[in-house]
């Protein structure tokens, strides 16, 4: 999902959540009702609300789970392309393929680095861990043609935000 | 010394060093953040011992000033050894200074994180400040280690064992319950509970990865898998930096209903709400390791649900409790009642921050952007710092009969919530912007966004300034003669 319409979705629901409560704290200038109505008619509201939060939450994860960026076996299979991290460079290739699937495989000679692609308008599109002792493959599929930047997105030593590299998607 | 007295000379200990220690600490987070914005200019290494600092130092003040205020609630409950208390507060004092030592001099710069291999490996750092480090943590875990056991054995004893402190019988023997001798035990004993089990959890797992870190640091031949010592780095820092908002809720569960002239009783639904928390907050740290592809899958799903799940307890129960309790009630508006349901409206909003960021497809493009301190941010200070806050007020407001002027409720007002909102707004649109975190140096739009962030971060810290006074005023007042 595009970070904006996150956002965006976050800002709209955070501002919802604003107005709600200041509503109900300003109940507090009206003449008091005993707390036993109030209860009552509230936890009524909160079955409600509990179901409303299920569903959301079911559904968040069902729609998750198509997307989630792990990939199956059958992924990864493309063109496999080998990434080292080194404190504070990384070991990549110089081209990639354009909307073919490709396979990242990344991993560390020293400490644990993050491999994060920014698209040419820089946004970060997809990133994995590089750790030491292990080989995190990353499934992708580059659509768009140009100059991609990587960013390190795991601390790992003072020179940690100079730690970048790039490669071209042809 | 009386033990009414003896019991607050502990709070006030724990909860005048948490309060000093965040001071510090919000002063190294305001260098940090108008360095990004290139408003000064010093060398990374200043800046990632200052971050390591930061990071670590802020969980603990946190972590203090709550457990201050809890093992006074529960000692209220049932007397509590106040040697023990001391005891673990020592260890941790000494574990922070351990730490500060490792920063100056020792410029240590591993995170609070210190993801193995990094302490070791292409370090600008003396090898002996990894040490103190090392064993810095490990102190303040086994202080915490101490008052998670005192906390465990204060609720058993008091409401009849495992089986009384969870509401066993009051979800399923309800007539059962009734009966029993043991009280039924009220929210903030829940609270405690989930405190003191959740956090023997994690401080078994810090301590598991700190001494095998610590044995690496002695005998360097002592190999380590990095998988391992990141679940478990996670496992503990995840947990205990979590608890400090389920620690600090038991002041909302004590204080709020006084405010509002009404009461917040234990239900079979609070119990199960409780219940629900002590198995999700210690399973939700998976999902720091999304991005490590090579985790077992199951690991994966776990985390997404459990983080999904941990958000129901507090969002249909406590918040929501919260709500009911002063809708159209007589409430009392005071600096104390502000910060407590301001705080429950951080923790909602952080949330929600938190929630989005636990989606594992969203994670894969906001994963270690500025969206994670955005959100760990919006609870911790909008949520968990109120609370203490809200609760220091509550007290001083208790014994000196004063409330706060409109107009002083104002200015801290503007400067906490409104500074703090410029603030987190910086990080959650530099996130949304890609902008990495842990960054000394940040690729554009980061500085731009870092420099209106610190003037956000400047307002806050003249609010908190302000209250601290208001404090301080409070506190030489005369006590009031219906004071406890």
């Amino acid at each position: 999902m595009h970070q904006t319409t996150v956002l965006a979705g976050f800002l709209v629901a955070a501002a919802a959540v604003l107005i709600v409560m200041a509503a109900i704290a300003r109940t507090t200038t009206q003449p008091e009702e005993p707390q036993s109505i109030v209860t009552a008619t509230g936890y009524r509201l909160r079955r409600g609300w509990l179901w409303v939060l299920a569903a959301a939450a079911a559904a968040a994860f069902a729609l998750s789970l198509p997307e989630f960026p792990y990939g199956k076996p059958a992924t990864l299979t493309g063109q496999h392309y080998s990434v080292i991290a080194t404190q504070y460079s990384f070991e990549l290739p110089s081209v990639v393929p354009a909307d073919t699937p490709i396979v990242f495989d990344v991993t560390s000679k020293d400490v644990n680095h993050g491999f994060g692609i920014y698209d040419p308008q820089d946004r970060l599109i997809a990133q994995v861990q590089a750790m030491p002792q292990y080989i995190n493959h990353l499934p992708l599929r580059l659509y768009a043609k140009g100059h991609y930047v990587v960013r390190c997105l795991e601390y790992c030593g003072i020179a940690h935000a100079a730690m970048l590299g790039s490669f071209d998607v042809r | 010394m009386s033990d009414s007295t003896g019991a607050r000379a502990v709070m006030w200990a724990y909860l005048t060093t948490g309060v000093a220690i965040f001071g510090l600490m919000a002063l190294i987070g305001l260098a940090l953040r108008v360095e990004q914005a290139q408003w000064v200019a010093y060398d990374p290494g200043t800046f990632y011992a200052l971050m390591t600092l930061h990071g670590s130092g802020m969980v603990v003040a946190l972590a203090l000033s709550a457990m201050g205020g809890l093992w006074f609630i529960m000692n209220r409950e049932r007397g509590m050894d106040r040697t023990i208390a001391w005891s673990a507060y020592a260890a941790i004092v000494v574990g922070v200074l351990c730490v500060i030592l490792s920063i100056f001099p020792g410029r240590f710069a591993a995170a609070w994180t210190f993801l193995y291999p990094l302490p070791f490996t292409g370090a600008t750092w003396p090898s002996w400040a990894t040490g103190a480090f090392l064993f810095g943590v490990a102190l303040v875990m086994l202080g915490w280690t101490v008052y998670c056991v005192q906390l465990l054995g204060c609720v058993l004893a008091k409401y009849g064992g495992l089986r009384g402190a969870v509401g066993w019988d009051l979800v399923f023997h309800p007539g059962r319950a009734s009966t029993s001798s043991a009280p039924e035990p009220p929210p903030q004993a829940f609270a405690a509970l989930v405190t003191a089990v959740d956090g023997l959890f994690a401080a078994t797992g810090g301590m598991l990865v700190g001494v095998a870190l610590i044995v690496h640091w002695i005998d360097p031949s002592v190999a380590i898998d990095p998988l391992w010592a990141k679940n478990l780095t996670y496992q503990f820092g995840h947990t205990f930096a979590n608890l400090t908002i389920y620690m600090a809720i038991a002041f909302v569960y004590v204080a709020l209903p006084r405010y509002a002239n009404r009461k917040w009783h234990t239900s079979p639904v609070l119990a199960i709400a409780w219940w629900g928390t002590l198995l999700f907050v210690a399973t939700a740290y998976f999902h720091h390791l999304y991005m490590d592809f090579v985790q077992p899958r199951g690991f994966q799903y776990l985390g997404q649900v459990a983080s999904y799940l941990a958000a129901f307890p507090p969002a249909v129960v406590t918040i929501f409790g919260g709500a009911l309790l002063i809708y159209r009630s007589k409430m009392r508006w005071t600096m104390g009642s502000m910060f407590l349901y301001a705080g429950l409206v951080g923790w909602l909003i952080g949330g929600i921050g938190a929630l989005i960021d636990a989606t594992v497809p969203i994670n894969f493009s906001l994963h270690n952007t500025l969206w994670v301190p955005a959100h760990f941010h919006t609870y911790l200070l909008e949520g968990v710092t109120l609370f203490v806050l809200g609760w220091i007020f509550a007290n001083l407001e208790a014994r000196s009969g004063l409330v706060s002027s409109l107009l002083t409720r104002w200015i801290v007002g503007l400067g906490i919530f409104g500074g703090g909102a410029l603030l987190l707004l910086g990080w959650y649109v530099a996130g949304a912007e890609s902008v990495p975190r842990r960054y000394a140096v940040q690729p554009v739009p980061g500085p731009a966004i870092a420099a209106w962030a610190s003037i956000g971060a400047m307002l806050l810290i003249a609010g908190l300034v302000f209250c601290l006074a208001e404090a301080v005023r409070l506190a030489r007042a005369p006590k009031a003669l219906t004071a406890s």
